[in-house]
């Protein structure tokens, strides 16, 4: 990195100001979703606009905690993220590393199956798999969440570009030194890995926690619902929607997977940054 | 640092399991029984998951495609390639394609130039750039039901945040749920503002792979930082822009979540894209031998952008 | 008697195995075969026993789930051997619709299953629902008690498919402040000509045209059967088409006057559920709403709401019904059927009627549960309510290319809207709407009945 030369010019007036108005733009829908959240029906629809709260009391938050069970969906989505995020992760070093370093022929046929799943539309596979969980009896179980969406293609695609630039020279001394495939995965491959096992990771972990058409699917308990699906319950249909109860309900689903992002972002992003990313 | 400009497989004959030139035939063979069962052990998993839950349906979606069948009955009639016919000739599928064409260029085009207009302006040396770059890619994070319900709030003409802003400076709303071509404004909109931190991570990280003296002199010659930016920073991202290119427009062309929570497709069916028109035929409409021919032919377009993206690459990369 | 459905599903299934087509069969695929899935022999009931368990499937309509859980409770302490699991099974009607549909063929469908105005027949079609008339007779269920349209609006063939539940219809709401300062009588108008005499007063008072209506699907379609009856018109007589009968046409081009030369009347610009908002937060003077959104428009409003019926056209009243009835499962036993039965002809009984209504605003189903004290008492709290009640007197049965044909509400929706939003000559948006109706029917419906 190159220090601050000293001769540098005027402060960077415009790109504070471009920087300001980017970070508006993106927190201020954020800011008056909060807003919203603790209006009473009547201040939602009030001209002309009423932009805060007569008060603050969580009311709304009440109602949408014990309209459905919140606390529920939370530990469903972190399970379902958690193991099906981290196993999609797995699949996919494994994969890549098979298709990059293990020497058989045909492999670029297998390439080519792992990346056409990813042109494979979702709606498609939704009928059948679901035939498939249902008689398999994974209704309303983690693994009918979990599995149809494990196997990774863009993982894979992306570790075996990145496997594709590391340095041969490394590993053919690791396997000089007599060291098996599986301890050169994880003693060498990954951790030359990182920035691209950040994005991977980012990518598959906000796909999980965010997926919707499948678990409104295959999951009809609300004690198994994940906080997406979880979320429409609490649109009154046929009536007037309490949109800042939706608001509520739409914060309390917002706020954890932002916490969780802001505490990580320090390795997320500035991981991804150190190193480059490359197709 | 990586450099992006191996050829993606160039590199594999040699890296890797070493070939002993002195190797005998009947050793070799054994090597590649070890080689395949390694390769069993380590991709078998993940090809079989896919070949199960992706392939299989698809190959069942082709097969649904020739028949006329409505979802939930026992029975079904063969009617070949009619489904196909009744797409090509429906009055609809031109409005419905080019709906969906402008949706995929101005989001992943537009995406593609504010992330990477994002990125640049996030890897100058400004103070709170660290915080600033945490916000941008804040909403790429959130659930897509969740980010098309508060933005219906912002966008609602009488009521909205949005429409009070346009208001204050003389402009009024435009009607974005009335009218069909305003709709798909928005719904871009809103794409673009849920997508673009994404485009700019990825961006900022193949910004650091350009040596940061030429940025700087891109940024203090006064001349033309812009024609310094083009020809020397930008084909340099060329990787980059490729890698984002084939993601972003898969998930473009696969986004249903925020066209659900805010349009269902209208109003007029001024949002409905070709993805949306398989779901809305299969699940609203129950024609659910139609809605594969869609999916199928959605699928075959993908395949063939995909392909070409790829071609593209690969010459390119000969060409470095 | 012989199980019907058991051993159709058993031929099915050996069918396909013993085919080549085992592997589509176990994906939950159709079987290739010419012929239709609905209906089937009537099953002799004297000899069954109601199962021990059932499923019901519902979206809670009107945010009903701790109702549904209550009327659970009680039946149980009635019938202690039955155990009823209540499912949500989706926010709304067509998502409830979606995954019935989604799980055919699987283990996973459920004993009783919303069904909609606008889904119940392709549930029919596809043979997933059983007639209720034998069922209603051996459990006693006196379906005479049922509001004549509500209940008729599930019948095809002299057979009913399903029985009401959330039942609901279009009110007109006004503002009473409003009227008052354009000093008009405090009612709703008579009939639409009245209407476009206040109108001018109403919307000096209110600054923009005073009707909003609402856009979108399961709703444009639903209102404009107001429009349309009045005045003499209809989407079509059974499965003949009439959208280009000259009432049709009429009613059709009254509204395109009244929206865009008159314009005493505009589509909400807030989207789906605008239109309640506009008039509840004073934008509007007057609206059609679901009698559903009552208690919405109530708690949001900060002026006086009044209620009265539809206005009328020149031929008179006009007014359709919709909401959810709840039907049974064909793919069940008939001792699961039994049980669902029983449950339902507990869930639409006077009592649970009455408490049901008065807890979400939907209508009683019943004629005795209007007279019972605990509707009584709602009626003398909102006065509003009553008028959906006297108003269901003018109801009439929706017409089947609505309600019956695949996707009819969508096509007939983007017509009216195209006439609103886009200025369009009726007659080239309804037979436009009329070619895709035609596909669908012969896709769809033809060859299932």
């Amino acid at each position: 990195m190159i220090v601050d030369s000293p001769r540098r010019p005027r402060p960077a007036v415009g790109g504070y100001l471009t920087m300001a108005i980017a970070v508006a733009v993106m927190i201020l829908p954020l800011v008056w979703m909060t807003l919203a959240s603790f209006k009473g029906m009547d201040e939602l629809y009030r001209l002309p606009i009423q932009w805060l709260p007569d008060s603050l009391a969580p009311t709304n938050y009440g109602t949408a905690t014990q309209t459905v069970p919140f606390g529920a969906f939370f530990v469903n989505s972190t399970i379902a993220t958690v193991f099906g995020a981290g196993l999609k992760m797995l699949l996919g070093l494994m994969t890549a590393y098979a298709l990059v370093f293990v020497d058989i022929p045909f492999r670029r046929f297998f390439f080519y199956v792992v990346v056409c799943a990813l042109l494979v539309p979702q709606q498609i596979v939704l009928i059948p798999n679901y035939a498939l969980v249902a008689q398999l009896g994974w209704l309303n179980t983690y693994q009918g969440l979990i599995m149809p969406g494990l196997a990774s293609a863009f993982g894979t695609f992306l570790f075996r570009q990145h496997f594709l630039t590391l340095p041969r020279s490394i590993l053919e001394a690791a396997e000089i030194d007599g060291a098996g495939h599986w301890r050169r995965l994880w003693r060498f491959v990954v951790p030359l890995s990182g920035p691209t096992i950040a994005a991977v990771g980012l990518v598959s972990i906000v796909t999980e926690w965010n997926d919707y058409l499948w678990p409104l699917l295959v999951i009809d308990r609300p004690e198994m619902m994940t906080l997406p699906v979880g979320l429409t319950l609490l649109m009154n249909f046929d009536g007037v929607p309490d949109w800042g109860v939706i608001m509520a309900g739409t914060v309390l689903v917002t706020v954890p997977v932002l916490a969780v992002f802001f505490l990580l972002q320090r390795r997320i992003v500035a991981g991804l940054v150190a190193g480059a990313v490359t197709g | 640092m990586a450099t992006a400009t191996t050829p993606p497989d160039a590199p594999v004959r040699r890296v890797g399991t070493h070939r002993a030139p002195r190797s005998r035939p009947r050793s070799r063979r054994r090597n590649q029984l070890r080689n395949w069962l390694l390769f069993a052990v380590l991709a078998g998993p993940n090809i079989a998951l896919l070949v199960v839950f992706t392939y299989r349906p698809l190959l069942q979606s082709f097969f649904l495609s020739t028949l006329q069948w409505n979802l939930g009955s026992p029975t079904a009639i063969p009617v070949g390639l009619a489904n196909y016919a009744d797409f090509f000739s429906d009055p609809g599928t031109a409005r419905m394609l080019a709906i969906t064409a402008i949706f995929t260029l101005t989001t992943v085009g537009g995406g593609m130039v504010l992330g990477l207009l994002l990125a640049v302006l996030l890897n100058r040396k400004l103070r709170f750039r660290g915080a600033a770059r945490t916000i941008v890619v804040a909403p790429y994070v959130l659930s897509g039901v969740a980010v098309g319900l508060l933005w219906l709030f912002v966008f609602d003409p009488n009521f909205g945040v949005l429409s009070a802003l346009l208001n204050a400076v003389g402009i009024g709303s435009p009607d974005w749920y009335t009218d069909p071509q305003w709709a798909l404004v928005m719904i871009i909109i809103v794409y673009l503002w849920k997508n673009v931190g994404y485009v700019a991570l990825i961006y900022l990280a193949g910004l650091q792979a350009v040596p940061r003296d030429l940025l700087e002199a891109a940024a203090l010659d006064g001349a033309s930082p812009i024609r310094s930016f083009l020809s020397v920073v930008l084909p340099l991202l060329g990787p980059t822009t490729f890698f984002l290119s084939i993601t972003t427009l898969l998930t473009s062309l696969q986004s249903f979540d925020i066209i659900r929570a805010m349009t269902d497709g209208g109003p007029l069916e001024g949002t409905t894209t070709m993805m949306y028109s398989i779901y809305l035929e299969g699940f609203a409409n129950g024609r659910a031998g139609y809605s594969s021919a869609i999916a199928t032919i959605l699928f075959l377009v993908l395949f063939a952008i995909t392909v070409v993206q790829l071609r593209f690459v690969e010459r390119k990369v000969h060409y470095s | 008697m012989t199980r019907p459905e058991l051993s159709r599903r058993g031929l099915l299934r050996l069918g396909a195995l013993l085919g080549g087509s085992a592997a589509l069969a176990a994906c939950g695929g159709p079987t290739i075969s010419e012929s239709g899935g609905a209906a089937q022999a009537d099953i002799d009931w004297s000899g069954v026993q109601p199962a021990p368990q059932i499923t019901w499937w519902s979206n809670h309509p009107g945010t009903s789930i701790e109702l549904e859980k209550e009327y659970i409770r009680r039946f149980q302490e009635q019938n202690p051997g039955i155990t009823v699991n209540l499912v949500t099974a989706g926010k709304n009607y067509d998502e409830v619709a979606q995954r019935f549909q989604a799980a055919a063929g699987t283990d996973n469908t459920p004993d009783l299953v919303g069904a909609s105005d606008v889904w119940w027949f392709r549930y029919m079609i596809n043979g997933q629902i059983i007639p209720l008339e034998g069922l209603a007779q051996h459990l006693q269920i006196d379906t005479a008690d049922f509001n004549r349209t509500l209940y008729d609006d599930y019948a095809f063939n002299g057979r009913h498919w399903a029985l009401p539940y959330a039942r609901s219809t279009p009110l007109f709401y006004y503002n009473r402040d409003v009227w008052q300062r354009a000093g008009l009588p405090d009612r709703a108008p008579e009939t639409w000509d009245e209407f476009e005499q206040w109108a001018p007063a109403l919307a000096q008072a209110v600054g923009r045209p005073p009707l909003g209506l609402g856009p979108g699907t399961s709703w444009t379609a639903w209102w404009f059967c107001n429009f349309m009856w009045g005045r003499g018109g209809a989407y079509s007589q059974e499965w003949t088409l009439t959208l280009d009968k000259p009432e049709t046409l009429d009613a059709g081009e009254y509204l395109r006057s009244m929206v865009n030369d008159k314009k005493f009347a505009a589509v909400s610009v807030g989207g789906d559920d605008g239109y309640v908002a506009d008039f509840s937060a004073g934008v509007t003077a007057c609206t059609m709403a679901s009698t559903g959104s009552l208690r919405g428009i109530l708690a949001q409003a900060q002026f006086e709401v009044g209620t009265g019926f539809l206005p009328k056209g020149p031929a008179g009243p006009g007014c359709p019904t919709g909401g959810t009835g709840m039907a049974i499962a064909s793919a069940k036993s008939p001792e699961q059927q039994l049980a669902a039965g029983m449950f339902l002809k507990f869930l639409t009984d006077a009592e649970q009627t009455a408490n049901f209504s008065a807890g979400t605003g939907y209508m009683p189903v019943r004629t005795s549960a209007i007279d019972r004290p605990d509707m009584q008492a709602v009626f003398a709290k909102t006065p509003q309510a009553r008028t959906a009640v006297d108003q269901l007197a003018t109801t009439r049965v929706q017409d089947w290319a609505r309600a019956f044909v695949p996707s009819g509400d969508q096509y007939l929706t983007t017509a009216i809207e195209r006439i609103m939003l886009q200025n369009e000559n009726p007659a080239t948006a309804f037979s436009a709407a009329a070619a895709e109706i035609k596909t669908s029917y012969e896709q769809n419906v033809a060859r299932y009945i």
